[in-house]
Order: structure tokens, then sequence, then C-alpha cells
């Protein structure tokens, strides 16, 4: 069974079909691009597999729950518990250090362990920052430690919302070997971008147009 | 690590690193809270302060016999110890006698000068008040009669019979009679009935009269409300042989008017102050945690429930309103004290039971003007407060 | 497009902007209601305090000293001075006749009551209507001057009432006692010049030596003691302005001590001493001296209350200016992405202010306005509750107000916008 299954997913606007009939399957450690110019989808996609919003038609089944039928408290449990969330934007509560920012989000998942966080800023190279604030740090670092953060619940699915939209040339390539890093230790990883470059080093790259699904690509060159 | 330690971390973070922006918070209770326990504070001490103050229109309570005869000063003292000692604004004991000064009939007046000018702060002296043994302050009328100034002497004849002299025994000088020299050290300006009689000493008059011990009434200047001063004089008149205590309807019924007035004055501008102080309170929280949206929706990203998010927000506004309620109450105290030296000159009485008042008003107020903008922003999709940039 | 910017922030940015110009409502009414309250509350007090009764005595110059004493014990009369009754509505032509709220004569004279008892018998204006020659018309007579007392029994009497009989009186608690004497009772008094018999309308505590007394109208009295259209002293409740130096330096050395200049203030100020001089000016032969007691405390209460007041004032200012520019700073904090986003789009700082700015003065403008007439409001309730008048609104209060929205907004977002200005605007677009 794979870990995620759109079936016939739509999400109407009142006149506008941001999706329209999408199915899709992502198997448990596949690493997905989802690509597309903006206005396809993406983003409202990115929201409903994210478990931030619902399909207005159509089953999401998340490791054998429909989460289109739970309710929105519901919704954030299983947000908290299988998906780790990596954003454009970055988004770090820009008041907390890096560790303190990681430590929130075991925090709402289970236990805060400063240990723990350590070790995940660590493998995202950035142990000796750990006591910065979001403001002291580069682009790169900021987006390092929200994969740090999106990681350190172990979970389910990684869902990264053009992790390299802000970037330069050198942030974005350390960001995506930690991708490559990831995928190698069995993490499922889907990533939301419309830069071709992002896209070409996953496994698989669906490709989305006004709202539909319209173009699948196997990456032939990938290397494990 | 403990959640709730982690979750201490997180508010004293917010706290300590978004400086300014709490700044702004925490000078807003604080300002709050400032004028809720000054206000309050003045509010309570304006009766007794004020109070003090209407003193100043003299006796509200005299002393009389209540058996047409005189009044022993041991009577006296026990009737003045059942007023409490810290309400005792001044207590003078009066002697009437009729005396003559070159013949002319004339009153003279027995009091203790330091009590009288305690009943009586509106005396208006030229000269000084009488120190001495054989020092007298006369009226003004009196003085005009006797054509008298400060300075000069005058002599005071006491008729041990009681009588009017005839002409016979007056050019005799065979009478019954005691002199004293006066020297006369001020003249009194009250426009009342004052101005008609020559003040001396107790001991002097006992002198005169070759007779103590013996008062006509007593004049008693208390700070207490009318309805403490009813049942004092009712106390007394009862509880003390020979004396009857009776209120000065005058001064007491019209500081009563004037002081509920007063009163209900500072009330209402105090309620209004309050309620238009805690809506600004309310209106500066409520645009700071507005500003705070985004962080919210990255909390709910993060799988944030709302109670979780909600405490959080509480959490830190109840930090703040604590913090600035305990600064406030300070504050306020230090206010209401300058306010009281500059307008009564003494020092104010501070209500310790406003400190966790103020604390627990301004702990409210911030709640519940963080608890509004957070629900909301709770209710709000976290992917839409991401994506708004 | 400076303008259109403008309109968009007031516009799209509506809660926003409601909220700050409701705080800034909320301050300017508080502003408005405290100075006007501040500025009328020495008016307001003053009057309350003629409760205490009559502030000035008026009595003739060449009156006998010792009368009040004497004429109680010996019942006989003294050869005194008299004022004359027709002088009396003189009191109101002078200067501070404005101030004059009330007056009333006295005729004073002991009586010989039916069982040989001596008593002393008063008599005044209670309710007198009076025509001046300026064709002004008023009342004047002792109630407001007798606040205190309280009638016990019977009514008050009134000349103006037509059931009050010619001989009506009223008599004190304490003599009515004595006599075992009540309401609608008559008794008989006896002086030197005639007997009369007087018909008992009211019995009053007075709390005080008036209980020992009797009350009657002033013909009734004058024919009793002394002769139609004569008078023995006037009482007279004036409103007066507290001592300063300036009167007490009249007071002790007398007007004609003091400079031409401190002549014509001390002479146009409603002092005591000034409004005295004044009545002796218009009454001939007579002395208008300042009741101390009531006078001088008049003076305390009210620079008390004054101060306390214009301190409350102070800190209500204090705390509104705090709040308003508390809540500017934090709006315009808030607003750190769109001013970073007009800068990296080339704006200039002074157009980035001056935007700011503009919006911000016309939700304060909006706000004091409204607050304005909120504290309208709020002052009159005050007023009505306490004191049962309205309070007046000072025009000044209006400037006033409005340079203290404008410093305190500017004095608000200026700070905050300055320190938006010097953040780069990438740090402050990706949300640093």
């Amino acid at each position: 069974m794979s870990l995620l299954e759109l079936k016939n997913v739509s999400k109407i606007y009142g006149p506008l079909k941001a999706l329209d009939n999408v199915n899709l399957q992502v198997e448990n450690g596949e690493w997905l691009a989802i690509m597309g110019p903006s206005g396809s989808g993406k983003s409202t996609m990115m929201n409903i597999i994210g478990c931030m919003d619902k399909p207005s038609l159509g089953e999401v089944i998340l490791d054998g729950v429909d989460i289109a039928k739970e309710s929105g408290k519901k919704l954030t449990e299983i947000r908290r518990d299988k998906i780790g969330l990596i954003f454009q934007q970055f988004h770090l509560v820009n008041y907390l250090t890096a560790v303190e920012n990681v430590m929130v989000s075991q925090y709402y998942h289970s236990m805060p362990d400063e240990k723990e966080a350590l070790e995940a800023l660590e493998r995202v190279g950035l142990k000796d920052r750990a006591k910065h604030l979001p403001s002291q740090l580069s682009g790169g670092e900021q987006q390092r430690v929200c994969i740090a953060r999106a990681l350190i619940n172990h979970p389910e699915i990684v869902l990264a919302d053009e992790p390299t939209g802000n970037l330069d040339e050198a942030n974005e390539n350390i960001v995506i070997d930690l991708f490559r890093q990831l995928h190698r230790e069995g993490t499922t990883l889907i990533v939301v971008t419309h830069d071709p470059e992002v896209a070409e080093v996953a496994q698989r790259t669906v490709v989305l147009e006004h709202g539909r699904l319209v173009k699948e690509i196997m990456n032939e060159s990938f290397e494990t | 690590m403990k959640k709730q330690t982690m979750f201490l971390r997180m508010i004293t973070a917010s706290l300590l690193r978004r400086r300014s922006r709490m700044l702004v918070a925490l000078l807003a209770i604080a300002v709050g809270a400032t004028i809720l326990s000054g206000l309050v504070t003045i509010y309570y001490d304006v009766p007794r302060q004020m109070g003090e103050q209407f003193r100043s229109y003299g006796a509200n309570m005299i002393f009389t016999s209540s058996n047409g005869g005189t009044l022993s000063e041991e009577a006296l003292n026990q009737a003045k110890e059942q007023i409490k000692e810290n309400q005792l604004v001044g207590f003078a004991p009066y002697r009437y006698e009729n005396i003559t000064v070159n013949e002319r009939p004339m009153m003279a007046a027995a009091t203790d000068f330091d009590g009288a000018a305690k009943t009586s702060p509106y005396w208006r002296i030229d000269g000084s008040w009488p120190s001495q043994p054989g020092e007298a302050l006369v009226g003004k009328e009196t003085a005009q009669t006797l054509a008298l100034n400060t300075g000069d002497k005058v002599t005071l004849t006491f008729d041990l019979d009681k009588k009017p002299a005839t002409a016979d025994e007056a050019a005799n000088a065979e009478r019954n009679q005691n002199n004293r020299e006066f020297s006369v050290v001020g003249i009194l300006d009250t426009g009342g009935n004052e101005e008609k009689y020559i003040f001396i000493s107790t001991e002097d008059m006992e002198g005169l009269t070759g007779k103590s011990d013996s008062f006509d009434m007593a004049e008693l200047s208390v700070s207490a409300s009318q309805n403490e001063l009813k049942s004092y004089a009712d106390s007394i008149s009862k509880k003390t042989d020979g004396v009857s205590a009776r209120l000065v309807k005058r001064v007491t019924q019209s500081e009563n008017t004037v002081l509920s007035k007063l009163q209900a004055l500072v009330l209402l501008v105090t309620v209004i102050v309050l309620l238009l102080t805690m809506i600004c309170v309310a209106t500066t929280m409520m645009a700071v945690v507005t500003e705070r949206r985004k962080e919210v929706g990255l909390r709910k990203a993060l799988g944030a429930s709302n109670r979780s998010i909600i405490v959080e927000f509480m959490g830190e506004g109840l930090l703040l309103g604590g913090i600035g309620g305990l600064l406030g109450s300070l504050c306020g105290f230090i206010f209401a004290q300058a306010v009281s030296m500059n307008v009564f000159n003494s020092s104010i009485q501070f209500h310790w039971l406003l400190i966790p008042v103020t604390v627990l008003v301004s702990v409210l107020v911030t709640g519940l003007s963080c608890l509004l903008p957070v629900r909301s922003a709770t209710d709000v999709d976290p992917a839409l407060v991401l994506k708004g940039e | 497009m400076f303008f259109r910017m403008i309109k968009g922030a007031l516009f799209r940015q509506k809660s926003k902007m409601i909220m700050i110009a409701v705080t800034i409502a909320l301050g300017s009414s508080l502003a408005t209601a405290m100075l006007n309250i501040m500025l009328d509350v020495g008016d307001k007090v003053n009057q309350e305090l003629k409760a205490y009764g009559a502030n000035i005595t008026v009595v003739p110059k060449e009156n006998s000293v010792l009368d009040s004493l004497y004429d109680l014990d010996d019942g006989s009369e003294t050869a005194a001075a008299h004022l004359k009754e027709e002088d009396l509505g003189k009191i109101k032509t002078i200067f501070w006749g404005f101030n004059i709220l009330d007056f009333t004569p006295f005729v004073n004279t002991a009586v010989t009551l039916s069982d040989g008892s001596t008593a002393k018998l008063t008599g005044t204006w209670f309710n007198h209507h009076l025509a001046l020659n300026t064709g002004e018309e008023l009342d004047a007579g002792i109630h407001s001057l007798r606040s205190w007392w309280e009638i016990k029994n019977g009514q008050w009497l009134d000349e103006q009432k037509e059931s009050i009989p010619a001989n009506g009186a009223l008599i004190g608690s304490a003599l009515a006692e004595r006599l075992g004497v009540n309401t609608g009772d008559t008794i008989e008094v006896k002086t030197a010049k005639g007997s009369q018999s007087l018909q008992i309308a009211g019995i009053y505590d007075a709390g005080g030596d008036e209980d020992e007394q009797l009350f009657t109208l002033l013909p009734v009295a004058q024919e009793l003691a002394v002769a139609k259209g004569l008078i023995d002293s006037i009482e007279v409740s004036a409103l007066t302005t507290p001592d300063n130096e300036l009167a007490r330096k009249a007071a002790t050395k007398g007007p004609a001590a003091l400079s031409p200049a401190d002549y014509e203030t001390w002479y146009c100020t409603a002092y005591v001493s000034s409004i005295c001089y004044q009545i002796q000016e218009a009454i001939p032969d007579s002395v208008a001296s300042a009741v101390r007691q009531v006078a001088e405390s008049e003076g305390t209460i009210l620079d008390k209350t004054q101060l306390l007041m214009i301190l409350i004032t102070i800190l209500s200012l204090f705390g509104s200016a705090l709040g308003i520019s508390n809540l500017v700073t934090a709006s315009v904090m808030e607003r750190s992405n769109e001013i970073g986003l007009l800068k990296a789009i080339g704006a200039r700082d002074y157009r980035i202010s001056g935007i700011v700015l503009t919006e911000i003065m016309i939700t304060a403008v909006v706000g004091g306005v409204a607050g304005y007439f909120m504290g309208y409001g709020f002052a009159q309730i005050i007023g009505h509750t306490v004191f049962a008048s309205s309070i007046e609104m000072k025009p000044m209060v209006i400037p006033l107000v409005a340079v203290l929205i404008v410093i305190v907004t500017l004095a608000g977002s200026i700070p905050a916008i300055r320190m938006l200005l010097r953040l780069r605007p990438a740090e402050v677009l990706h949300g640093r």
C-alpha cells in the first residue's frame, strides 16, 4: 500500500478549480517533486497534503487514514505526528534561537529534548550556530534550521514548499545535498517547486497545469 | 527537559528578545495599573484628607454642662478620652466671666491657647498668640472700644461680689475686687462674636477670680464623619456625668454635604478615567498581539493545537500583566503620595490590598485583550497566514 | 498617487485604523472631560460651600460693641446705630453684584415671654421679593443662609406665600421645648415698645445657640424693636476668590496702601475683602467684614480641591498620552513589511514618513473630534450627577486638546518610523 494516495481530488473556490480530479500515489521512501508554473495549483496541493486544507471532492489517504474526512483538530494532530514542513520563507520564530526553534516542534509533538535538537542541528551542519537568533543567520542557515525542525519528530513525510526559492546557488546546493542525504536515510520527500533544477534531482517529477496533472517524469539518471 | 520548562523558556524569550514591542506593551499596562492604584488610593484617602481640611471651619462638637452648672477638668478629660486620639484635631475648654475694664462691663474668656489655635484655625491675629502668663488676646471690637493696640497694658477687674459698683464704692475703692494687669500681645479678627471678648489663659483666670476648675464649655474639632460624630456625642452624653456633648450642626451638616459631593466627584472621575485607560491598554495589547498572526499560523502548521497556542499567549500576557501591575502599583503609590504631599502636606495611607487587586486587574485586562486577537488568529487557516506575505 | 496610497491604507486597513481612531478618541475625550471639570470645579465647589452660610456681615459703623451680650442680659436698648432697609438692594449693584448669591437683613431684640423669661427675637427676610432700581428682580432671604437648619415640625416661612400669617414665626427647638409650644400655637412677646402675639409656623433644629431663639418676619420685629425701615445687620453670601498675597495686604494695611495698579487688580477681583469694600461703598455708614470662619476655610478647601483635580487631570492626561502614543508606536511597528517594501521599490525616507504620518494624522483628527464630543458627554454626566448642574465647556480646552493629540500622535509615530527606516529593506522583507 502507498504511504499517500490522492484519489480524484478536486479543490473548488467558487468558479475556479484549483485542483481538478487529481490522482497521485507516493510510496514510502520516495522523493517526489511537484512542478508547475504559479497558479497551477501547487500551493493548494501542498496545503492538502500538509493537512492544512481539505479537498472539496475526493479522498486523501495518508498512512491508511482518509484525511479529507477528519476534523480540524484531528488534522492538527496528523500534521504534528506525520508531517515535517519546510517553507520558502523559512518561518522561524524570530525571538527564539536556532535550537529553540527546533525544540518548539518537539514541544508540540511530545517532549522537548535539547540534546536531540542539537543533534538535528549537527546533521544540517549548524551545531556551532545553535544559540543564534534567526536574524543572526544567513538565509541558507535559516533554511537548514527549518529542515532540522522538520526532521526532529521523524515524520512520515517531509513536505517542502519552494525550499530554495529565497536562496542563492551555493545554499541551494547545500539544501539539495541535505535532501539527498535524507532520501538515502529513507525519508519520504515531497518538494513543491517551479525550479526545474530542483525538480531534476528528484526521483520522480509530476507537472501540474491548471489544476490537472499533465505529465509524470521518472528521473533516469537518479542515483541513490 | 520538561514541557513546562520549554513553555517558560518560550515565554521569557518572547518577552526578553522582542524588547521594543514588549516594552510598548509593558508600558501600556504599567500606565494603566498606575492610574488604577493611584486614583483608587486617592479616592479612599480623600474623605480623610479632605475631612482634615474641613477642620479649618473650626469646632464641630461642643461639650456643655448637662445640669446647668460648670464643668470640671476631670469630667472634660474623661469625655475627651472617649474620642480616638488620631481623630481629635483640637480641644479647647472655655470659661467666661463678666469683668470690668475701667468700670466698663466686659466679657473675659479663658482658654488653652494651643487648643484654641487648633479648634479655630480661622482666627486671624494681628500680633501673636499669648504664651506667657499675664498676656491677653483682645477681640477687634473690644480693642476698638477700649482703644487698645498690641503692646498696650490693660487692667482687668473681677468683682468677687458680682455686683456692679455704686458710684460711692467706686470712688472709695472699698470693694472686694481682684485687679490684674495684662499686656495685649494680639488683636483677634474673626468677623464673629469672638471679637467682643478678651482672651486670657486659664491660669490667669484662676488668679483673677480665685476660682479654679470650672469651665462653661469646651470646643472640639474632630476629624470624623457625621454619623461617627453623632455616635460619639451620644455615648459621651450617656457615659460621662455632667457632660452633654452636642454637634455644631452648621459645621457637621455642611461638611457632610460638601464632602460627599467631593467624594462622588473623585469616584466618577476615577471610574471614567479607569474605564478609558483600560480600553487603551486593551487596544495596545491587541495591536501587539495582532502583529503576531503569522507566528500563530506557524505554530499551527508545526502541529500546535489551538488550546496550546492560546495557553502560550495567555501565559505571556499574564506574565506581562503581572509585571506591569506590580510596576504600576508602585508608581501609583508614588503618584498618590506626591499628590498627597502637594495638596494636603501629609503622607497618604496606602492600602496594601490594592497591590494584589491592581495586579489581578492588570492580569485580567491583559489576558482578555490578548485572548481576542489570539482566538481570531487561531481561527485562520495556517496555510493562509503563512502564504500571506 | 500619494493620496491614493493613503486612501488605500485608510480604507483597506479599516479595522486597524478604527482601533487607532477609537483609542485617540478615548484619550481626547478623557482630556476634554478632565480639563473642563478641572477648570470648572472651583466654581462648582464654591457653590457647594455656600452651605456654610454667609461669609460677610454688614453692621452699622457706630454700632455698640456689646449689644449681643448685654441686650440679652438686661433687656435694655442701647442707643445703637442702624442701617436702612431701603439700602439693601444696593448690595446687588456693586461691581461684583453678580457674585452676591443671597443676603438677608436682621433686626435683633430681646423679648419677654409670657412666663417672664427672656429670649432673643430676630426679624429677617425668608423669601423676600425685591425689585431693584435697575429693573432687576430677585428673591432674597435667610433660607439658603441656614442650609443646616432642620425644620422638625411645620414649615419655612415665606413672604410670597399667601397662607403665611403676617405674625408668623419660627421657634428654636430648645426654646419650643422649654415653653412647651407646638406648631400652630401662638405666643405673646413683649418689649419696651409694645407687645405682639406670634403664630408658630415651624420648629427648627439649628444645633447651636439659635435653638434658643425666635425668628419672625422683618416688619414684626422692626415694630417691636426699632422702627420701620431700620435694620441692625445684614448677612451676605458671596462667591469669592481665595485670598492671595495681594488680598492679605489689602486686608491688613487697607486698600489705600496699595499702588494704583494693585488697587485696580484688587478691586476687580472677587476677594472677600474687595467685596466687603464695595458693600461699604454702596451702603452708607456701614462696616462689612468677612466672617473668617467661612471665608478663610472656603479658600483652603477651594485651593485644595483645585490642586487635587489638577494633579488627577495631569495623571489622566499623562495616561491617555502614553496610551495613544503606545498604540501608534505598536501599529507603526506592525507595518515594518510595508515600509520595507516601499523602501525596496525606491521610495525616499521622507515620502514614506509622509505617507505614514498623514494616515495617522487623519485618523487622529477623526478620533480627536469624536473624542471631544464624547468628553463633553462625560463632563456633563459628572456635572449633573455630582453637582446637579452642567459643566461649562471652556473654549480654551479645544486648542489644548488639539495640541495634545497632535504632539502625542507625532511622539508616538516618529520614533517608530525612524526605527523602521533605519532597517535595511531586505531584512525587513525577510521577516527578521
